[in-house]
């Protein structure tokens, strides 16, 4: 197997690639993102179980893809964004290389010894979709505690009202700081519904019900869209357990409609397209 | 200077007389300046990074009305809304948050005369804490703040042995507050304080802010701006964290056709939208620019101006920046580029 370093230092002598989206040593047990652009810039790029961004979110950015093929390190979880985007005609696959490994998880936070919750019941630990495949380093984690089924059955058991007030104390702590949706690969839209005015659809305001209308709407545009990749709830300062709400929205995709987003770069989207045997159980 | 004692038991307890007087106090629990309620918060932050957000709340709200408003086909009738009316009281700041309100102050005060801010600022009594805690992204020291600064505390702890605390009093309001509970209070004794004191290591500047500011006087159109950031994500938590960032936005809200209220609302540089003309034209297109202001302000303007850098070296903004970017890296980075 090729060393990453190698491997992209030779995707850019040879002009294969015009820069490549990677990670780099940031501290001793963290990493960032790094664009190499000369085949010198490879030297720092590394791939290992502190790489925790979902780099895929790049890709949304023009400034950053556009010139050129681009080459992106991406995680069995990352390419599941980069899949969904090409779903949506984000982006084409013939203008990206995938550098790839077989995932050994990521850490939850910087020196953590238990995985990411992003990474329980990971499916795609082998990549699905890749043009280059290079070795992941880094030591073995351990499995973190499952908050998420209890919280689940909880909120699953509540009433309409209760649920409400439920999500409205969750999201009361939010500051409208928006770095859920700039750090979400599949919120890309040129003008998001929240910063639009004329009508002003959203409160701009950081009022409990700001607040709450905001959160849901994202979690509404995000239903059968997100993978679950957590980069809004890592992004939230205000630490708002965001992963939760899309993951019962991933749930509902999945037990309703049997789609799960990111998985296959040929299956239609989920609200794009339209099945006769589609479940309607929930239309009263 | 005029020293107290105190034990933690009834610095606790001290805190929660002042919530019996109907009084907001925030208390440092190591994790954020949590608003007391239960009377059982326990007081850390000694050894503790920087809360993840400072507590410029108390003084510049994440978002609140500055009037409302009623109209009719003839008139428009403006209701002020009632400032302040509640003394906010922070236990355990960090000196680098404690010198938040003092910086800001100035630009509040600058040619008008920002009662929201100043009313609040008034009513906030805030006790500061000595701070044995220096990670990667402090840097207090190189914008003149220090671990054992006082400056912007009204009383300041002093962590001993035992869970005791010495109490300097540092301005007449710090005083003020304590005066009516003296019972809780024992002699202080300045040298045990002054050995903790000295026992805190000073960290080592970073950079020369004075280098800083003058190769930022001579470089607003350098190619260092776009390699610089380039990884940002515009996400502005940065600016949300930051003790000091005060930018905002205002907006009305109508509740009908004819009631509604206009709120003042945190803003940042970082956001595309945050100088974007009616026009479509926006002179910060890009990142790099966006960045370049927000070091800028920090490093320049805000000095130009009020003679004061926009930033006490917390570090919170680089901790916890989703794309891994440092300031004080960064800044680091211009200084040596003026050697």
């Amino acid at each position: 197997m090729t060393e990453l370093k190698n491997l992209v230092k030779s995707l850019l002598e040879e002009g294969k690639v015009t820069k490549v989206i990677g990670y780099r040593m940031y501290g001793e047990n963290n990493t960032k993102p790094y664009i190499a652009v000369t085949p010198n810039d490879a030297e720092e790029m590394v791939l290992n179980t502190d790489c925790r961004n979902n780099l895929s979110v790049y890709l949304t950015k023009k400034e950053i893809i556009n010139g050129g093929k681009t080459g992106i390190v991406a995680k069995g979880c990352d390419i599941r964004n980069i899949i969904a985007l090409i779903q949506e005609n984000r982006i084409k696959e013939e203008d990206i290389l995938i550098i790839s490994a077989e995932c050994k998880g990521v850490g939850a936070e910087k020196g953590s010894a238990v995985y990411a919750n992003k990474c329980v019941n990971c499916s795609v630990k082998t990549p699905h979709l890749y043009h280059e495949l290079v070795e992941m380093k880094g030591s073995e984690l351990s499995q973190p505690k499952d908050k998420y089924t209890e919280a689940k059955e909880k909120v699953l058991a509540m009433n309409s009202g209760e649920r409400f007030e439920y999500f409205s104390n969750m999201f009361s702590e939010c500051i409208k700081c928006y770095a859920c949706r700039q750090a979400c690969p599949m919120c890309y839209c040129e003008q998001c519904i929240a910063d639009m005015s004329i009508p002003r659809w959203i409160e701009s305001s950081a009022t409990d019900r700001g607040n709450l209308s905001w959160n849901m709407i994202r979690a509404f545009h995000l239903s059968g869209r997100c993978t679950g990749c957590n980069e809004c709830e890592r992004a939230c300062p205000a630490e708002i357990p965001l992963s939760f709400i899309n993951k019962l929205m991933y749930d509902t995709a999945k037990e309703e409609f049997n789609y799960e987003s990111g998985m296959n770069k040929e299956t239609p989207t989920l609200i794009g397209s339209y099945n006769t045997k589609d479940n309607d159980n929930f239309i009263q | 200077m005029e020293e107290k004692r105190i034990t933690k038991e009834n610095l606790i307890k001290l805190g929660s007389n002042w919530v019996n007087d109907g009084m907001n106090v925030y208390v440092n629990n190591g994790k954020k300046y949590t608003l007391m309620k239960l009377h059982e918060e326990d007081l850390k932050g000694f050894e503790e990074a920087p809360p993840l957000m400072s507590y410029k709340e108390i003084v510049f709200p994440k978002t609140e009305p500055i009037l409302y408003y009623k109209k009719s086909q003839k008139e428009v009738e403006i209701i002020e809304p009632k400032i302040g009316g509640v003394k906010n009281i922070v236990i355990g700041a960090k000196p680098c948050d404690a010198k938040s309100i003092s910086i800001m102050s100035k630009v509040f005060n600058w040619d008008y005369k920002d009662s929201f801010f100043n009313v609040r600022a008034e009513e906030s009594v805030i006790i500061g804490m000595a701070c044995k805690y220096n990670d990667e992204h402090c840097f207090c020291t190189s914008v003149g703040i220090s671990p054992v600064s006082t400056d912007g505390s009204d009383l300041f702890l002093i962590p001993l042995a035992n869970d005791n605390f010495g109490v300097r009093i540092i301005s007449d309001k710090g005083k003020e507050l304590i005066s009516k509970y003296e019972s809780y209070f024992t002699n202080g004794d300045s040298e045990e304080s002054e050995n903790v004191l000295s026992s805190i290591p000073i960290p080592e500047k970073k950079f020369n802010a004075e280098n800083v500011k003058s190769w930022l006087d001579k470089n607003f159109e350098s190619e260092f701006w776009n390699t610089t950031a380039e990884m940002c994500l515009g996400c502005s938590q940065c600016a949300f964290v930051c003790p000091v960032c005060h930018c905002f936005d205002i907006v009305d809200e109508d509740y009908s056709f004819t009631e509604g209220r206009r709120m003042k609302n945190w803003d940042a540089c970082q956001n595309g939208l945050f100088t974007k003309h009616a026009s479509g034209h926006n002179p910060r297109d890009k990142q790099p620019k966006r960045y370049r202001q927000r070091v800028s302000h920090k490093f320049k303007y805000y000095k130009d101006k009020f003679d004061e850098y926009l930033c006490t070296g917390c570090g919170r903004c680089s901790r916890g920046c989703p794309a891994g970017i440092d300031i004080g890296e960064i800044v680091e980075r211009i200084d040596k580029l003026t050697n």
